[in-house]
């Protein structure tokens, strides 16, 4: 059970998105954890983090102009 | 379980490596490795620590008494410089050295000559930056960040801060690219991402950031050079250039060298909560998140460090809540220390004591840079001693605590003896005490509008300084009995037990004898 395992591709986005999310909130259910673990690929990760985090610039530039509208 | 490896080679100390000081100079073992960058973080640690000491004999009185203007500047800036460089980010690379292996169950480092260049760099760039203050004009005098135009303007002093951080900038580079891929070549089987150590996750994205950001420290400081000596203008207004330019690349590199200093303190407290709190880690996935979470904000907030600089409204609004939103993942951390000793068995030795000391002290220093973000405020207090009150609380009472209860933490598994508790205990109170008298009024003087970076004063802020100064040399006295705490731990300390620390679960507890020999895990442990 604990050898690494082999990681099954196809991981759909909304999985990686919830991963993503709940990472930028520091919170994440311990099923949830290891089902990616399971699943998700280091390289989907880093690329949905990265993805991620222009989506947070993004966002918190809107606000920016929402509140200075 | 516990297959204790190292036994088959008498007590491991049969290795072939040359004795005396070509063994340090030479070697390639992370242990010495480690050994060596913690000794020398040290050694600068006191060098930082009595241009400290300078500065708060300065500013006890108001009036100049001790050191004149141009040499107090010196010491301010030399100060911040070696204390970032050469005491707090060498300190956590020698953790890094001797703890990574072992907590993965790797045999060493994977570049372990590498390892050997990345330390023996550092005395080169200390002698640089310490010899200074005797060239003609001193040392560099513009602030530990060197803004242009003064770092344009100083003396030789400067040349020899620039390419001195060049070569601790080299340093840093390589020590993070032998972590990361260590970390990720070299786990035990069965050591999957998500069972490593915290410590070893926050180093993991630590060294991230510092592959990252590293480079634009090495290219400011190299615009810097050639705007002093080869004609260019990059930071010159009257040559095309602009200086506001230098601060956004200086806190592009700034900002997530704040979170360097402070992910691996993250670590080293997520490693002793659970272990005196007798308790599994709470929530250790979301503090793997949070931890990669803090890294990716800590590269879009750095111009909170110049809402004064001048900035659109939009820019410091951006800025603004960016950086509020940081306390997020922070405050999922400190809850979840905090859930973690809730019910724990939990036993106050000296690490322990330490590691909630850094909760405590580090929460208001948290708590302090979050009012520090707010615009309207910051207009108000940046450039005062608030914020020199904010950022020690983070970085003396948040990176040097957690360094200290690593250090006691680990002592009996480096050196096989225990260090004098009551002391520890003592060096901690005193600590506590001290630290807070230093900085805790520097709230005060900022609140009134005292200026930092200045030998002098007005009256009005005589009696905090005092009391400030006072408290700074309890704080710099006692850490000599840190010194001395170490020292007879190492010379004539206890014999450890095997396992000093009835709730450690990591593989350097779990798996390996106490000292831990010269060559550890050279047949890697089954991590199940």
């Amino acid at each position: 059970m604990d050898k690494i395992t082999k990681k099954t591709a196809n991981a759909s986005v909304w999985q990686i998105a919830k991963a993503v999310i709940s990472a930028f909130m520091g919170i994440r259910k311990k099923s949830d954890l290891e089902n990616d673990a399971a699943t998700l690929k280091p390289a989907q990760v880093i690329i949905g983090g990265i993805i991620g985090g222009l989506l947070f610039v993004i966002g918190v530039l809107l606000l920016v102009k929402l509140v200075l509208s | 379980m516990a297959a204790v490896h190292g036994d088959a080679h008498g007590h491991g100390h049969d290795d072939h490596h040359p004795s005396g000081i070509m063994r340090w100079v030479t070697t390639t073992n992370h242990k010495d490795i480690g050994t060596m960058y913690l000794w020398f973080s040290f050694a600068m640690f006191l060098v930082g620590g009595t241009l400290a000491m300078g500065i708060r004999a300065e500013l006890y009185q108001p009036g100049i008494q001790i050191l004149q203007p141009e040499l107090f500047n010196q010491f301010t800036t030399l100060h911040g410089l070696i204390m970032v460089f050469g005491a707090i980010m060498p300190a956590f690379v020698g953790f890094a050295n001797w703890q990574v292996p072992m907590m993965i169950g790797a045999p060493d480092m994977a570049f372990a000559r590498m390892n050997n260049w990345s330390f023996w760099l550092l005395p080169v760039a200390a002698t640089l930056l310490v010899s200074s203050f005797f060239v003609p004009g001193g040392a560099a005098a513009g602030g530990w960040t060197f803004y242009p135009p003064l770092s344009t303007q100083g003396g030789l002093g400067v040349d020899l801060m620039i390419f001195s951080v060049h070569i601790l900038g080299a340093s840093s580079i390589m020590g993070s690219i032998n972590i990361i891929t260590t970390i990720l070549n070299m786990r035990a089987p069965g050591m999957t991402m998500m069972k490593m150590p915290m410590f070893v996750w926050t180093w993991l994205i630590t060294a991230y950031l510092l592959v990252l950001v590293m480079p634009v420290l090495a290219g400011v400081v190299t615009m810097l050079l050639t705007d002093r000596h080869f004609g260019t203008s990059f930071f010159n207004a009257a040559g095309g250039g602009d200086p506001v330019m230098f601060q956004h690349i200086f806190w592009f590199f700034g900002h997530p060298e704040v979170y360097i200093m402070i992910l691996p303190s993250f670590g080293i407290v997520s490693e002793v909560i659970p272990t005196f709190s007798r308790k599994p880690l709470f929530g250790y996935s979301s503090m793997v998140y949070a931890t990669a979470s803090i890294a990716i904000l800590s590269c879009v907030v750095w111009a909170h460090h110049m809402f004064t600089a001048g900035m659109p409204t939009v820019g410091q609004l951006f800025f603004m809540y960016a950086t509020m939103l940081i306390a997020v993942p922070t405050g999922v951390k400190v809850f979840n220390w905090t859930a973690t000793m809730w019910r724990g068995s939990m036993t106050f030795e000296t690490p322990m004591l330490f590691a909630i000391g850094f909760i405590f002290l580090f929460v208001i220093g948290g708590f302090s840079g979050v009012i520090c973000a707010i615009v309207p405020i910051d207009i108000q207090v940046q450039d005062t001693y608030y914020v020199i009150a904010h950022f020690h609380y983070v970085l003396v009472s948040g990176s040097l605590f957690a360094l200290f209860a690593g250090a006691y933490y680990w002592i009996p598994k480096w050196t096989g003896r225990m260090y004098n508790e009551t002391l520890g205990k003592w060096h901690f109170w005193l600590s506590m005490f001290f630290f807070n008298m230093t900085f805790f009024v520097q709230h005060f003087l900022g609140l009134a509008g005292m200026p930092r970076r200045i030998p002098d004063y007005n009256l009005q802020f005589a009696d905090f300084n005092m009391i400030s100064s006072l408290g700074a040399f309890g704080f710099g006295l006692t850490q000599l009995l840190f010194l001395y705490i170490m020292i007879n731990c190492i010379r004539s300390g206890e014999k450890a037990p095997q396992m000093p620390w009835d709730g450690a679960t990591t593989l350097e507890w779990t798996h390996l004898p106490t000292p831990a020999p010269y060559h550890s895990f050279e047949k890697p442990p089954i991590v199940k």
